[in-house]
């Protein structure tokens, strides 16, 4: 799928920009040209040979902190994803095979998190069980699953009811057969579509929680978190917020940019299931039975 | 409908959307002059349960003090217009003003004043009663002399029952202490009209107010501040008319064509240590740290140069401050990390969780993180928006704090490194000789020629304390309009009276 991915112009700019975001958190660390919490006497500094992005309010280098964040945002966004998949999937697709209670169960929970602001949840999250980005992602991709969910049960019912499953069904094929055999192919592609577009949202998410700074400890960087500090320092660096800003734009954008080439190379099919309308339709809980 | 029909409509439309607004629900009348004050809303209301930090400026609108001070922070009449103390120094009698009401027309009166100091005292939930030690018991003397017993010589009385420690509150509202925390009722310059918890409170002139002759504003509202890059905006267009302002926001404040005001005050900020808890029960670690501190660092990152490094509880120039003290423990951190060695700890063996409130004290704590790290001490930072709880019952091992100061220097130095003091982290740690010192500036009379000698013995044997490392210490700085008048400058306080706000 990656090389009908990379045909398209905007899956090569998706995997390009991801690549260079995935690359920055392996080792942006390594690369930072100064240790991103050593403080120096010249505050607030303009960009320059030494500090090319300048230094913020304790004189510690911009650049070295923004490449070292970008691990803690990268791996955060990448968790509520998977999180999110886990989560919604499995419940997604056993929710057409194990009977009326189980079905209602399930679509009653996706409706109740999808009612829920998961912002607002994450940070009671971390004031309960603590200040870090592990704890408030894991509510946050539990909160995002029912996208999983919808998405999975609706790919699950359209071949649940096609005549080749039930006729595999009538000759004795057990449920697990045709999850495996059937079931599962179909309802990859939407899956993989819809982890490109969640992984979107959790980068915003975390950067959200982190520009308010719940997640992170200080003086540890992440990109929201420098971001939120440039803020304060308008007057001395107009200019600084745009930086961390074009960084959490440019991955969000590769983010839904790759979702719309998986879905362009998916076929007739799946772009039936995967046109945005259906995505939205199931995170709002309209469509129930699309 | 054709094009023109519709323009009409939506001319129609936002003309009558424009009508209905009014002055945005403020309230205040055409020709009223009005205070827009962008601030943190007062969580309690009550001068008992709120306490005697910063806070009590706010509830300065609602409540006046038996006390108040001058420019140069001599204590003057408030309520009490006079007093006068015992030979002996153990008994202070407070004359008041005759014909004084609260705002629910209660009395202000002798009974009253016992009544507040009293509860103070004794309310499970009073924040004041570790200020009020030195009073042993109140009596009223008729309607207007309120006499204070002492359990020592204290002559800091005057200057105790300012603001901060003797905002008087109506006894009847008092017999209800929930409800005066959220719906006060005193006998300041302004009355409480309409408050909603976290959106506003809304305040207007008291007439009854003793000194309401030289109250020029009709109105006051508070409003929730925003964030602090956001102040400046809200002042050029028009939301605020006055606000606190961050070190940060200066440069933009003066850009903008506002006034920034640079008060007079006692602020200081320090590093709190609990030397009853490991690694500071060594002696050799607590001068570690504060070899360790660079205290202009702090003046250049976090106040912008309009502070000033201070290593006692006060600012430089301060009655209290002791020239034979200053700079006892210079930076030097070759000699920190030599001390380390002394004590047995290698480069980095020594951890430590630096627990604070919130942004506030974030960059403080990140230089204090830095600074340590560079003697070979290393400091984890933990945001704890409950913070109050361990610190105030002294559970915490390091972190940092700053004190807006008191009117009363020995409160300042008792607050600090008394055994009981709030701000001691290692209760009931007090330096050696510190008692004694305290005692002796008490019993100096303030217009004594020895006063500012026995206060600064007082601070020199309080900073023989492991406990504190001070920092920094700057102005309380504040941003206002042209529309309203200068501030009085009364050292750590804000005096409505004389303000004038163009309508």
């Amino acid at each position: 799928m990656l090389r009908r991915i990379a045909r398209l112009t905007t899956g090569r700019i998706a995997l390009g920009i991801l690549a260079t975001v995935g690359l920055l958190a392996v080792f942006g660390p390594v690369l930072a040209p100064y240790d991103p919490l050593e403080s120096g006497a010249d505050i607030l500094a303009s960009p320059s040979w030494a500090h090319l992005l300048g230094t913020d309010y304790l004189g510690r280098d911009v650049l070295s902190r923004l490449l070292d964040g970008s691990r803690v945002s990268i791996l955060g966004a990448v968790q509520v994803a998977l999180i999110a998949l886990v989560v919604g999937v499995v419940p997604g697709i056993l929710s057409v095979y194990l009977g009326r209670p189980f079905e209602w169960l399930t679509l009653r929970l996706a409706d109740t998190l999808v009612a829920l602001p998961f912002l607002v949840f994450a940070v009671a999250v971390t004031a309960l069980l603590g200040n870090g980005i592990p704890q408030a992602m894991f509510v946050v991709g539990i909160m995002v699953s029912p996208l999983f969910y919808r998405v999975a049960r609706a790919a699950t019912l359209s071949v649940a009811r096609s005549q080749y499953v039930e006729a595999a069904i009538i000759a004795g094929a057990s449920v697990g057969w045709v999850i495996r055999r059937h079931v599962w192919v179909k309802v990859l592609p939407p899956i993989a579509v819809a982890l490109a577009n969640t992984t979107g949202v959790g980068f915003v998410v975390v950067s959200s929680l982190t520009f308010l700074g719940i997640g992170v400890q200080p003086p540890a960087p992440t990109w929201g978190g420098v971001l939120a500090a440039d803020l304060g320092y308008l007057s001395f660096q107009p200019w600084a917020p745009l930086v961390p800003t074009a960084l959490i734009m440019a991955t969000v954008w590769a983010c839904n940019l790759l979702a719309d080439a998986i879905r362009d190379v998916t076929g007739e099919a799946g772009r039936a299931l995967l046109n945005t309308r259906t995505v939205r339709a199931g995170l709002s809980g309209a469509g129930r039975e699309a | 409908m054709t094009l023109r029909r519709w323009v009409a409509a939506f001319a129609a439309l936002t003309l009558g959307l424009s009508g209905c607004a009014g002055d945005g629900g403020s309230g205040g009348a055409a020709g009223e002059s009005t205070l827009r004050w962008a601030v943190t809303l007062p969580a309690h209301w009550d001068p008992v349960v709120s306490g005697s930090g910063a806070q009590f400026r706010i509830l300065s609108l609602a409540y006046a003090s038996l006390t108040e001070i001058d420019e140069n922070g001599k204590a003057v009449p408030g309520l009490a217009q006079s007093w006068d103390y015992n030979d002996k120094g153990d008994a202070v009698t407070f004359h008041l003003r005759p014909g004084l009401t609260f705002s629910d027309g209660e009395p202000l009166n002798a009974a009253a004043v016992k009544a507040y100091l009293e509860r103070a005292k004794t309310q499970q939930n009073s924040a004041l009663f570790g200020d009020l030690t030195s009073i042993k018991s109140v009596t009223a003397q008729g309607d207007v002399d309120v006499v204070i017993a002492l359990s020592q010589v204290d002559y800091q009385i005057p200057l105790l029952l300012g603001e901060r420690v003797a905002q008087i509150t109506s006894p009847k509202a008092a017999l209800d202490p929930a409800k005066l925390d959220q719906s006060p009722v005193g006998a300041g310059p302004f009355v409480v009209t309409e408050n909603v918890p976290g959106s506003h409170v809304y305040l207007k002139e008291n007439p009854d107010y003793w000194d309401a002759a030289n109250i020029h504003v009709d109105r006051v509202e508070l409003l929730p501040a925003p964030d602090a890059a956001t102040i400046v905006s809200g002042l050029r267009t028009g939301v605020y008319d006055f606000a606190n302002l961050a070190a940060a926001q200066i440069k933009t404040a003066e850009a903008a064509g506002l006034d920034v005001v640079y008060q007079p005050g006692f602020n200081a900020s320090n590093i709190s240590i609990n030397v009853n808890k490991e690694p500071f029960t060594n002696p050799k670690v607590v001068d570690a740290v504060r070899y360790a501190t660079n205290r202009q660092e702090y003046v250049d990152k976090i106040t912008f140069g309009k502070g000033k490094a201070t290593d006692q509880p006060f600012p430089p120039g301060y009655i209290a401050y002791d020239e034979e003290s200053a700079n006892r423990y210079p930076f030097d951190p070759e000699k920190a990390r030599q001390l380390l060695a002394e004590a047995g700890y290698a480069p980095g063996q020594i951890k430590v969780d630096l627990v604070i409130q919130g942004a506030l004290y974030a960059t403080a704590s990140e230089i204090v993180q830095s600074q340590l790290k560079a003697v070979g001490i290393d400091v984890t930072i933990k945001v704890d928006p409950n913070w109050e709880k361990p610190f105030f019952a002294k559970d915490l091992t390091l972190s940092v704090y700053g004190t807006t100061g008191r009117e009363s220097p020995v409160q300042t130095l008792t607050a600090h490194f008394g055994p009981d003091g709030p701000l001691n982290l290692s209760t009931p740690y007090q330096p050696a000789g510190f008692e004694a010192a305290v005692a002796a500036a008490r019993g100096t009379p303030l217009d004594s020629p020895d006063y500012a000698a026995k206060l600064q013995a007082a601070t020199r044997a309080g900073l023989e304390s492991r406990a504190l490392v001070f920092t920094y210490s700057q102005p309380n700085i504040f941003v206002k309009t042209a529309k309203v008048s200068d501030l009085t400058p009364i050292p750590g306080q804000i005096h409505w009276t004389g303000l004038r706000v163009q309508p």
